[in-house]
């Protein structure tokens, strides 16, 4: 349905006149006595509604289907008339409520029947009902002000439901004339106005009320070219039933609704609460819900069947047991609010006190074949219930390939519970929207975008690319480094951290080196450390742009970490390749800091495709700042020992280590002379881990 | 979209294509077969996941290759050299008589599902416009609702030109669509299968289609249990593809050069992608990514098991608007939850911001009141009844109860049934058991003449908005009279 089709304006005119005070003549008993209190009390005489009292109910139920399906966007405007008319909300969003219509009902109160006949009339309200079909509702003016240079896409169409007791089809013919006229004077004044738009199309229904037992004196009509402004159809109706039937079937003509009756519900009795029934409840739809069976042409094998006065149809649905659950991702291709037909039967209550209590329940397609089809499923959202349309036809996307199957796909070391924890510290929440919101400020869907980008500056994606996120002790700075700005006690923190690492390198603890891929025992410890500071400062550079306190983090870094002099180091090493990557690694720190981890990314893609090729190797290479294989170049400065950050290395300690690197690649060492501090190990160590002292050596503790 | 190809196998497809130099005699089936197996080679090394089916008909029809699944919208490719033939049972017939057919044998044409009908020539549009083929041709289409194109060779009927007008199908209908994933700075190159579709909304006020941008950028995270089985316009596999692999063009992926891609993927099967990781992790949190797919259009990504346990990255597109689903609220206005001062989904994750509560209840949900069948005015009348008998303990539901049939009586302009309650409530004193505590005598009589009074329509006692409240009794252990 197009956004300003007539549905988008309903003017509702109801004839108060005091013609409209004359009895319905259908007789309601409301006092139903029981047997044992039955003796002796005259039952009181029943009730009858009036003409104007049908109308009014019937209009609200009307208007309570269409709230219920289309909360937004399509709107109602009420009007009484009699020797004047008394317009009973605006267009605005917020006066369209039935608790707001029936509020302005009781102030109008039953038409007076001693009022004057003669100064009563509904062209008042229908002169009325037009001038405001003129009236600019927020949504045209919204599209008006968006659509700029094209605003005469937004086109004003409405229609007028006026209910009211006609003398004749003269009578009726005069109305229409009536509106017709008024149409074309209105539109002349739209034209030179702003906050009125000329009117396109007007659909008028009139419905006249008549009581029952008497004869109608007006015909009915099908809807007829007054002219090309205006149709206009007449529906002759007894009050009571009849007329309310009569309202129900045009609010589905004019919002394009559908009945479906879901039945087998198993329902507990009243009294008997260790019985179970089955009841029925017809609910109202958009129609959209049944396009799959008008597609298939297979709307009659859905069940559907003619009700009451064959001038309706509804669709059969079966209620289904089991139920389903919320954490299903079902396959849904629609979605549609719902009113039910009889709000207040219990069977209808009890279905949507089972649902609004937030239980979904499937529906199944009753099939000749026997075979079982589910293909709806309702479920509430917020307090709305809504008919999810289920795909049941066979999709060409039924037998995937698997995802292991294709890039990345021989992967096994992907950080997954990393990114789960990240994807929950990136949940989405509504914003309230505010009213006084700063333009400059960002909306929140770019908030949270930019809140990504912050926390993907450095993120490796499998476990062997990084050392720092495998280490419980990094997790303070890691998880505040990323914020847009750092409070005093945050620097603390990541400063905290910091020395907590300097403290681990001093005692020389084990490190999470990854080894994957690699044989023996991996790099050295100091050469171990000498990574984990250059992915930690890799990670707080991505920030340092942010502010002046990531800065500080940096500077901390820096100042903290033990600091083999690097370049040199290089040179030493004198090969091409390290070149190249030094050189790529300085235009990355001379350039914006940011892109240097998508740069070392790209490097690392390099590094790993080495990597096949070197299988003997026995070194991770998993950044730039790896070391060179350790079966190559075995070379003094990779096995400095703790004792070389105080001073200068003694002709000693440099013999003993060629001869014990030279060793070393003859036998495997004792593991407890590896991890030894100054040729002493200590015992028993599993102990202190056992408490809880320490790290596990590969991946991080559990948090 | 599957694919149907229907191949004209008649006579006059035999007809031989007259080249200049006399190199090799093709007729025209064989250019029209040269056609096929370039889209079909095209469709095997860039659009491997397309179901392809394969009739020939001339005057019968004959199943080549059949479809093994039914499906719910198809691309139908014709080939054929446009000689309609003559008489009963020819197309230029059939559509004369169009009107005159019986119920039970319609025209296939509109198809009963969504269907694109492409029209291949093996014939040039000068020959075509020659005798009135072209006119049926496109009256076909617009029978098919006008969803499709006919394509005709360009020049000289040889297999260059053969090829080149399938090359304009296969843009048209069969180029892959490629697409970069974007979480911040995590990306990867993905292709999207099957191809999004352009989408229409309301044509009257924005008669651009949306397109799906190359840019699929996601804003956030949201659990399943949240976003609750939404409703989608379509589906797509999220693949992953190699970026130094250029996808090529036209006519690529000849037979031979399938093999060198096999190991090619087989070596990206081991660099890291990005779509794994996230893949992995939305599977096991049980999470779907939310991603934007263009200006204000958005769809979320997700992990899709089959049943046999092999399960990918799809993406399911909403509605284009502003507000998709009116549980999640407008799009625009989710946030990071570090823009709440504190975590929605609280410390434990016990709570969630989700669903958005809608301003107004519906019906359903607020005890509205409804008399249209006399069923329900009974039920309301006969519930002030049963509270009336059991005062003062009743009293306040008593109360409730008689407030909301009055105001409903009021807004009905139903004063009739104000005064019979009032009546009812009279008699029901009368009735009281001398056992009964004087308190409820009291209650009913007051709450009688308030009926009574809210009857007349003097606007002091007959306002909306203005309840009945208890009256004052000074009786111990009256109840909850205040």
């Amino acid at each position: 349905m197009k956004l300003f089709s007539v549905s988008h304006k309903t003017a509702f005119v109801v004839d108060h006149c005091p013609y409209m005070a004359e009895s319905s003549r259908q007789q309601v008993e409301c006092d139903v006595l029981t047997k044992s209190r039955g003796q002796g009390v005259i039952p009181l005489a029943p009730v009858s509604k009036s003409l104007w009292t049908c109308a009014v109910e019937c209009s609200m139920e009307y208007c309570r289907i269409l709230y219920d399906v289309y909360p937004t966007k399509k709107l109602v405007n009420y009007i009484v008339s009699d020797s004047e008319f008394h317009i009973l909300n605006s267009w605005r969003q917020e006066d369209q409520s039935t608790h707001e219509l029936m509020s302005a009902l009781a102030a109008v109160g039953p038409p007076n029947p001693r009022e004057d006949p003669e100064c009563c009339s509904v062209l008042h309200g229908l002169v009325a009902a037009v001038e405001s079909l003129c009236k600019i509702t927020e949504y045209q003016h919204e599209a008006r002000t968006t659509l700029m240079d094209t605003a005469d896409r937004v086109a004003n169409r409405g229609r007028i439901i006026c209910l009211t007791n006609a003398k004749s089809d003269t009578h009726v013919r005069m109305l229409e004339d009536c509106v017709q006229e008024t149409i074309l004077e209105q539109n002349k004044m739209a034209a030179s106005s702003d906050r009125l738009m000329p009117i396109q199309q007007c659909e008028l229904v009139l419905v006249h009320i008549f009581p029952q037992g008497e004869d109608t004196l007006v015909s009915d009509r099908p809807k007829k070219e007054v002219s090309s402004l205006l149709t206009s159809e007449v529906h002759s109706v007894r009050a009571g039933r009849h007329l309310a039937t009569k309202l129900n079937i045009l609010v589905q003509q004019h919002f394009d609704l559908a009945s479906t009756t879901i039945t087998n519900i198993p329902m507990k009795e009243e009294q008997h609460a260790n019985t179970s029934a089955n009841y029925d409840v017809e609910l109202l739809h958009h129609r959209d819900a049944h396009l799959e069976f008008f597609k298939s042409g297979d709307l009659h094998m859905a069940g559907s069947t003619s009700r009451d006065s064959g001038l309706k149809e509804t669709v059969t649905l079966k209620w289904c047991t089991p139920r389903t659950n919320s954490v299903e991702l079902h396959y849904c291709t629609g979605a549609y609010r719902i009113s039910p037909t009889d709000v207040n039967s219990r069977p209808s209550s009890c279905l949507t006190n089972f649902l609004l209590n937030g239980r979904s329940v499937l529906l199944e397609q009753p099939r000749k074949s026997g075979s079982k089809v589910i293909s709806h499923m309702l479920s509430s959202h917020g307090g709305e219930i809504f008919l999810h349309v289920l795909n049941s036809t066979r999709s060409t996307l039924e037998d995937p390939p698997s995802i292991s199957e294709g890039c990345g796909g021989r992967v096994t070391d992907y950080r997954i519970t990393d990114f789960g924890e990240f994807m929950r510290e990136n949940r989405l929440t509504p914003v309230p929207e505010t009213l006084d919101a700063d333009a400059s400020e960002k909306i929140p869907s770019e908030r949270a975008k930019a809140q990504l980008e912050r926390h993907t500056r450095y993120w490796p994606m499998i476990i062997s690319q990084t050392t720092i996120f495998n280490m419980q002790a990094v997790v303070p700075l890691a998880n505040l480094i990323v914020k847009e700005s750092l409070s005093e006690e945050d620097v603390l923190t990541c400063q905290k951290t910091v020395y907590n690492l300097v403290d681990m390198e001093r005692k020389n603890d084990p490190l999470p080196i990854s080894t994957v891929g690699s044989r023996g025992k991996g790099p050295k410890r100091d050469e171990q450390y000498r990574i984990m500071w250059n992915e930690l400062e890799t990670l707080v550079k991505t920030h340092v742009g942010g502010s002046d306190k990531h800065q500080r983090v940096l500077d901390c870094i820096s100042a903290c970490r033990s600091k083999p002099p690097e370049e040199e180091e290089r040179k030493k090493r004198g090969r091409k390749r390290e070149d190249k990557e030094d050189k790529s690694e300085k235009n990355c720190n001379k350039d914006t800091e940011d892109k240097s981890w998508q740069e070392s990314e790209r490097l690392k893609g390099a590094l790993d495709r080495e990597k096949e090729e070197q299988v003997e190797s026995e070194v991770i290479k998993d950044s730039p700042d790896s070391p060179e294989p350790l079966n190559k170049k075995p070379r003094l400065e990779e096995i400095q020992l703790p004792e070389k950050a105080k001073g200068p290395v003694s002709l000693l300690t440099m013999w003993t280590n060629r001869i014990t690197v030279a060793n070393s690649r003859k036998h495997q060492e004792f593991a407890g002379r590896i991890s030894s501090v100054n040729n002493k190990a200590e015992l028993y160590q599993h102990l202190k881990d056992e408490n809880g002292m320490d790290l596990h050596e590969n991946g991080k503790a559990a948090r | 979209m599957p694919t149907v190809v229907l191949m004209d196998a008649s006579l006059s497809m035999t007809r031989p294509v007259s080249l200049d130099q006399g190199s090799e005699e093709l007729q025209r089936k064989n250019l029209a077969v040269a056609g096929l197996t370039m889209l079909f080679e095209h469709m095997a090394s860039n659009y491997r996941l397309e179901f392809t089916s394969l009739v020939a008909f001339s005057s019968l029809w004959e199943l080549l290759v059949p479809f093994t699944r039914d499906y719910n919208t198809l691309q139908v490719v014709l080939v054929t050299d446009g000689s309609l033939g003559i008489g009963k049972g020819s197309l230029r017939h059939s559509l004369q008589t169009l009107k005159q057919r019986p119920e039970d044998k319609k025209f296939p044409l509109p198809f009963p599902f969504p269907a694109k009908l492409f029209i291949m020539c093996i014939a040039s549009a000068e020959e075509l416009q020659m005798t009135d083929t072209m006119d049926n041709l496109e009256k076909l289409l617009q029978l098919n609702g006008g969803d499709g194109q006919i394509f005709t060779m360009e020049g000289q009927l040889c297999l260059k030109s053969v090829q080149s007008m399938f090359g304009r199908l296969i843009d048209a209908a069969y180029s892959p669509f490629h697409a970069v994933l974007r979480c911040g700075n995590l990306t990867s190159d993905v292709q999207v299968f099957p191809r999004p579709e352009p989408v229409f909304l309301d044509q009257e006020v924005d008669p651009l289609p949306k397109h799906v941008l190359t840019d699929l950028e996601i804003v956030g995270f949201i659990e399943i249990g949240d976003i609750s089985s939404p409703p989608v316009i379509s589906r797509h596999l999220v693949l992953p593809i190699a970026v130094s692999k250029e996808v090529d063009d036209v006519g690529a992926g000849a037979p031979e050069e399938l093999e060198e891609e096999t190991s090619a993927n087989q070596q990206a099967g081991k660099a890291p992608n990005f779509c794994v990781l996230l893949h992995g992790s939305l599977k096991v949190e049980g999470m779907v990514a939310l991603v934007q797919v263009g200006p204000e259009w958005h769809g979320m990504l997700y992990s899709q098991a089959d049943s046999k346990k092999k399960s990918n990255l799809m993406m399911s597109l909403f509605e284009p608007g502003p507000e998709p689903l009116p549980w999640l609220g407008k799009m625009s206005q989710l946030g990071p939850i570090s823009d709440a001062a504190e975590n929605p989904y609280g410390e434990d994750d016990s709570r969630s911001p989700f669903p958005l509560q809608p301003p107004v209840k519906r019906s359903y949900a607020q005890n509205v009141t409804v008399w249209i069948k006399a069923s329900g005015l009974q039920t309301d009348v006969q519930k002030i009844l049963r509270n009336a008998r059991k005062l003062p303990e009743k009293t306040q539901t008593f109360y409730k109860e008689l407030n909301r049939l009055r105001k409903a009586a009021l807004a009905f302009g139903f004063w009739e049934l104000l005064k019979g309650v009032a009546e009812l409530l009279e008699r029901e004193c009368t009735l009281l058991p001398d056992t009964a505590h004087p308190d409820a005598a009291f209650q009913l009589s007051h709450a009688a003449q308030q009926l009574k009074l809210a009857s007349t329509g003097d606007s002091q006692y007959s306002l909306f908005e203005h309840n009945i409240n208890p009256m004052h009794t000074d009786f111990s252990g009256g109840g909850v009279g205040v």
